[in-house]
């Protein structure tokens, strides 16, 4: 097992509500490998025409 | 009893004026108990390197066991008494290695914990600092592997939680530690702290909690009291071994004929410092539509409601309105009839 800690910007679309955006987050993160820690430490309006919000992630992932 | 079942959440590496430090927010927890009458923590929040309290109404649930709870996958059940097996990272010099062994002594002849085994990892963690792509306490450790493995023999051996002591470099930035114990910085090993107790709550799910093994520093003179507590001994073992003593067996749901003692469907509120709901086990509590109970704690984190727009929000001034918030729900009070101006009803009939 490798652990590797990541720091990145992901789009949060106008279309995924508040009580969905754990989920929407997880199904994302999961794919970069097996999740140990994550937090979102940063957000922003990205002021875009849809709305969408840019959060940043800082995450522990094992690569097993 | 009446109870109102809250979470308590300091989180790690972010510098928190209340909870940043070496175990300053155990008041606050003691004070949210009382209010609540069931609190779920943190390691972060209790241990106080050589200090720390058992509380009947506190259950210390490692983060990543607690993300769990918050997200209803386990149930927490109370015991009385845990069998603690510690893991020593095999880098830690020898002498430093026999304090800790003294301290384990300690904590049973004067405490009365069952400390049962210990085990050396095969070679070093290999810890890894990273306090620079961020100003969050990060980083990882380089052999998880050896972790696990001396956790799994540790269970094999009868153990129901683990503590573990891994070691700290030496050469890590002095100037930010300095920062840190005048209570101007982040704790700068928080991060890889987390990582380790996560790893074991993640594959070997037993309760578990961490301390660091460092060499004594220098005096401060500028010492800041909520840093205060980790001056006192030689290892910041004492608080670990005092909250794994009773923390709760984590009790997967899938497990029909197992009793709890807090199921997560009991859960109605969690505490969180103002700026830091960018969590997962806040996300949980607002996918399950709970009170999100939100502290002014200056951190340097802005995550706020402000983008998130939850709205079942409350958002209050310091710990002790917190206090009086629980209450309110525990007491089953509209925190509306408190608050002043005070609105009339809505008529929302057919013709409104």
């Amino acid at each position: 097992m490798k652990l590797s800690e990541l720091d990145f910007y992901m789009d949060w679309p106008v279309s995924i509500e508040v009580k969905n955006l754990r989920k929407y987050l997880i199904s994302n993160l999961i794919k970069k490998g097996d999740l140990i820690r994550w937090s979102i430490i940063d957000i922003q309006n990205s002021n875009d025409f849809y709305g969408t919000k840019k959060l940043r992630i800082k995450a522990v992932f094992a690569n097993l | 009893m009446e109870i109102s079942p809250t979470i308590f959440i300091v989180p790690t590496g972010i510098g928190c004026e209340v909870g940043g430090f070496a175990g300053d927010a155990l008041p606050t927890a003691k004070l949210l108990a009382s209010a609540s009458g069931c609190l779920i923590t943190h390691p972060n929040v209790m241990n106080g390197g050589n200090l720390s309290e058992k509380d009947e109404r506190i259950f210390y649930v490692e983060g990543y066991s607690l993300d769990r709870f918050a997200r209803g996958e386990i149930g927490l059940k109370s015991v009385k008494q845990n069998k603690i097996g510690i893991i020593f990272d095999s880098d830690i010099e020898h002498q430093l290695f026999l304090r800790h062994l003294q301290v384990a002594d300690a904590c049973v002849a004067t405490l009365g914990i069952n400390v049962a085994s210990y085990i050396r990892t095969k070679k070093p963690l290999g810890i890894v600092l990273d306090y620079n792509s961020s100003n969050v306490s990060g980083g990882l450790i380089e052999h998880p592997d050896v972790l696990i493995e001396a956790g799994k023999g540790l269970i094999d051996n009868g153990a129901t939680a683990i503590a573990v002591v891994a070691n700290f470099p030496n050469d890590s930035d002095l100037k930010q530690t300095n920062n840190y114990r005048e209570g101007k910085g982040v704790d700068p090993i928080a991060g890889v702290e987390a990582v380790i107790s996560h790893l074991i709550s993640k594959y070997l799910k037993v309760p578990c909690a961490h301390a660091p093994a460092l060499n004594p520093i220098e005096l401060n003179e500028k010492l800041d009291p909520r840093a205060a507590s980790e001056e006192i001994g030689y290892t910041f073992l004492p608080s670990v071994l005092i909250g794994l003593s009773n923390a709760p067996n984590l009790v997967e749901l899938n497990n029909a004929n197992q009793m709890v003692s807090v199921h997560p469907d009991q859960l109605e509120s969690i505490v969180v410092p103002d700026g830091a709901l960018g969590g997962e086990a806040v996300l949980a509590c607002v996918e399950r539509g709970l009170n999100i109970i939100c502290v002014k704690n200056q951190n340097i984190l802005n995550v706020s409601n402000k983008l998130l727009n939850y709205p079942n929000f409350i958002k209050v001034n310091n710990y002790l309105e917190a206090a009086g918030t629980i209450l309110s729900f525990k007491k089953g009070i509209n925190l509306k009839s408190i608050r002043r101006p005070l609105n009339s009803i809505k008529n929302v009939g057919f013709d409104a």
